[in-house]
């Protein structure tokens, strides 16, 4: 067996330590005897279709996302849009989150286009949503949970249809209003919570695996790994999270 | 002085020593945080008594190295000075070490103020002290959830730095682009440094670079040779952008492991051989604008040499302990940029290594702890032998560590920093070294426990 992660603006839109998603993505495919290939797609790359079976994309500073966002809207959107309607998977992360939505409006200068992965919308805020978060969610129908860090300025609004990724125990999420934290749309995940977000949520890492496999393997399920350290570490960042809020 | 100034300058005396003699730590902020809520520009009013003036070091890396060797090398010129010298690098930590070390001497007044500067904090110093030179070292991501994004503080810089006329001098680290596109159109003097060989260049740009893109054109930087992170001779294939020309540089440089590293030193008042005793291509760099902020002072270019050779690092930095017949070695590494340096050093040493990382999140630290995985710990494949991770965040550096897949011999997780290192010199036999590389607050955790039981000093006492 063997998945193609495609790691979209790798040098651009790294700000977080966002690789780290990569890494742990990669890993626990290795680890299960899953042959992993990682592919860079840069300004300028067009993506082929179904030579991928998980996009990722980080977030960037503002300059970045500027100049992602037409090259993401012009060389690569329609593809991505079409590959996720037929089974690919996704995880986008702040930035990343935002262009794949429907747009970002940012407090001055132009409106970037997103590729409307997720029925969303973004405007710049003036306050910036910085601290640890903790979510609920549901994934493949089971409950659980999800924590990590944020730190952003855009307000992300879901559409009526659209499903946020879990609901806000402690921090902000996608706006600070609503409770909702990211988006789900088949198997594409947006969130807010950046960097290190996989490794210490690996329920979420093994749904974006399965999902990924689902695709091209039918029908093949993957075996549990020893979780403990991962675990730990998932219930210590609740705990803190916790206690800084 | 203006008599009130002076009240406050002894009310600010008398709170230090109460918080020293209650144990509550060294006095090195509280006293001018009171002060500064009375008497805003209370610094203003104190240092425009220095005769020499002032000068001001920041960077994401080296602040508190560079001023230590500033401050060793000006006791050595017979320079009297007031320093800020235990890192407390706000405003608040500059009005205190006025406060504590002026006072000594209201007398005998002091000849110059030397600050290091939170680069956050350098808009808000410059307009309080007028600087007579300022020294930028590099720029990283640190703490992105404190300063927002580098671009942004980049140009905060530039604007407080036009500010300053033609009497001042800006120091820049012209191998950092974003750090000498600062230097652009002042009306003050610029002095660059940097490091003119490419034999410790990396292959390619390491995970930690950030400012990889030319800061006029956006265009993606060629780089020659890269030294470490973004720092390294580099061009704009586009608009022509390039490293300045070099004032002070190392044009040959040796690392030896922990013990430091040989370098050829050209400067405009010659060149020189040297050893610098700390460990690290950024030790060089800290060396480099430590020797330009002495010359421009008009130090003799010997005397700096001098006494670089006989320094010994700043509390915390790199610091050697010797725990009955054991060694601990601790080695800051508070961002991606520094822990890099770290692991290349550590990489270096021939035997298997056993160490701590102890990761806090306080908010000195930073609260997101998702940096560590811009650090390049699979740079450590077969080196490690024991790991503790320890900490307020031990877990999340367990999983650094876990998913670096380093084929790491024993891998366990110890919150307790204290119980972390004790256990650690546990295993290890006589005369064997031991590593503890903690964040900030995790550093002074560490030392507070080794001072509890003498093996270290406090450092205020310093």
């Amino acid at each position: 067996m063997k998945l193609v992660i495609c790691h979209l603006y790798p040098d651009l839109m790294n700000i977080y330590g966002d690789r780290g998603n990569v890494i742990a993505l990669a890993k626990r495919c290795l680890w299960r005897g899953i042959d992993v290939e990682v592919k860079s797609l840069g300004l300028g790359d067009k993506v082929e279709p179904g030579a991928y079976d998980i996009f990722f994309m980080g977030g960037g500073q503002d300059k970045e996302q500027v100049m992602v966002s037409h090259d993401l809207y012009e060389t690569k959107g329609e593809t991505i849009r079409r590959e996720i309607e037929q089974g690919a998977c996704a995880l986008v992360i702040c930035g990343g989150y935002q262009l794949f939505g429907n747009f970002y409006r940012p407090a001055e200068g132009e409106e970037l286009p997103g590729i409307g992965v997720f029925d969303a919308y973004t405007i710049a805020g003036s306050k910036r949503f910085i601290g640890n978060v903790f979510v609920e969610t549901c994934l493949d129908g089971r409950k659980t949970t999800v924590v990590g860090f944020e730190n952003h300025s855009g307000k992300t609004y879901l559409g009526k249809n659209e499903r946020p990724l879990g609901e806000i125990i402690v921090g902000y999420g996608n706006n600070g209003e609503d409770k909702t934290e990211g988006a789900v749309h088949l198997g594409a995940i947006g969130t807010y919570l950046h960097g290190s977000l996989l490794p210490k949520n690996p329920e979420l890492a093994d749904f974006l695996i399965r999902k990924a496999l689902k695709r091209t393997y039918p029908g093949r399920d993957i075996e549990a790994l020893d979780d403990s350290v991962e675990n730990l570490a998932h219930k210590h960042a609740i705990k803190r999270a916790k206690k800084t809020h | 002085m203006k008599t009130k100034t002076k009240i406050w300058m002894i009310v600010g005396k008398i709170i230090g020593g109460i918080v020293r003699s209650t144990k509550a730590g060294g006095g090195t902020t509280l006293p001018g945080k009171i002060i500064r809520y009375f008497r805003p520009h209370f610094v203003r009013e104190v240092v425009s008594g220095l005769n020499i003036g002032c000068v001001l070091v920041t960077g994401t890396n080296g602040k508190t190295t560079t001023a230590a060797l500033i401050a060793s090398t000006l006791k050595r010129a017979n320079i009297s000075f007031v320093h800020n010298r235990t890192g407390a690098n706000l405003l608040s930590g500059i009005a205190s070490a006025l406060v504590r070390e002026k006072i000594r001497e209201l007398k005998r007044s002091k000849e110059l103020g030397l600050f290091e500067v939170d680069e956050a904090t350098l808009p808000e110093a410059i307009e309080e002290t007028n600087p007579r030179v300022v020294l930028i070292n590099n720029l990283f991501r640190d703490q992105l959830d404190r300063y927002g994004e580098l671009d942004t503080l980049a140009k905060k810089l530039k604007m407080s730095l036009e500010k300053l006329g033609v009497g001042s001098t800006v120091i820049l680290n012209a191998d950092d682009p974003l750090v000498s596109s600062i230097g652009s159109n002042l009306r003050c003097r610029v002095i660059h440094f940097g490091i003119n060989t490419d034999i410790y260049s990396l292959e390619g740009l390491e995970h930690a670079a950030d400012s990889k893109h030319c800061s006029n054109c956006d265009t993606r930087l060629e780089y020659r040779y890269h030294i470490f992170g973004h720092l390294g001779d580099y061009r704009c294939p586009k608009c022509g952008a390039k490293r300045p020309p070099l004032d002070v540089s190392a044009e040959s440089v040796e690392l030896k492991s922990f013990e430091g590293s040989k370098c050829l030193i050209k400067t405009p008042a010659g060149a020189v051989e040297i050893s610098i005793p700390l460990p690290g291509l950024y030790n060089v760099y800290n060396t480099l604008g430590a020797a330009a902020v002495c010359l421009t002072l008009g130090v003799d270019l010997r005397v700096i040499t001098n006494s670089i050779e006989k320094f010994k690092a700043a509390f915390g930095r790199v610091e050697s302990i010797e725990i009955e017949g054991r060694k601990l070695v601790m080695i800051l590494a508070k961002n991606p940029a520094g822990f890099n340096e770290v692991i290349r050093t550590l990489s270096n040493l021939d035997a298997k290594l056993n160490v701590v990382f102890a990761l806090n999140d306080n908010i000195a630290d930073g609260r997101d702890v998702s940096w560590i995985w811009d650090v390049d710990f699979e740079n450590l494949k077969g080196k490690l032998s024991n790991v503790i991770c320890a900490g307020i965040r031990a877990w999340d550096m367990a999983l650094r560590v876990k998913y670096a897949d380093t084929g790491v011999d024993c891998l366990s997780i110890e919150p307790e920093i204290g119980t972390a290192m004790e256990r650690l010199l546990c295993t290890a036999g006589k005369n064997e070294t031991v590593y503890i590389v903690p964040t900030y607050t995790a550093m002074l955790e560490a030392r507070r426990i080794l001072s509890k039981k003498g093996y270290v000093t406090p450092y205020w006492e310093e």
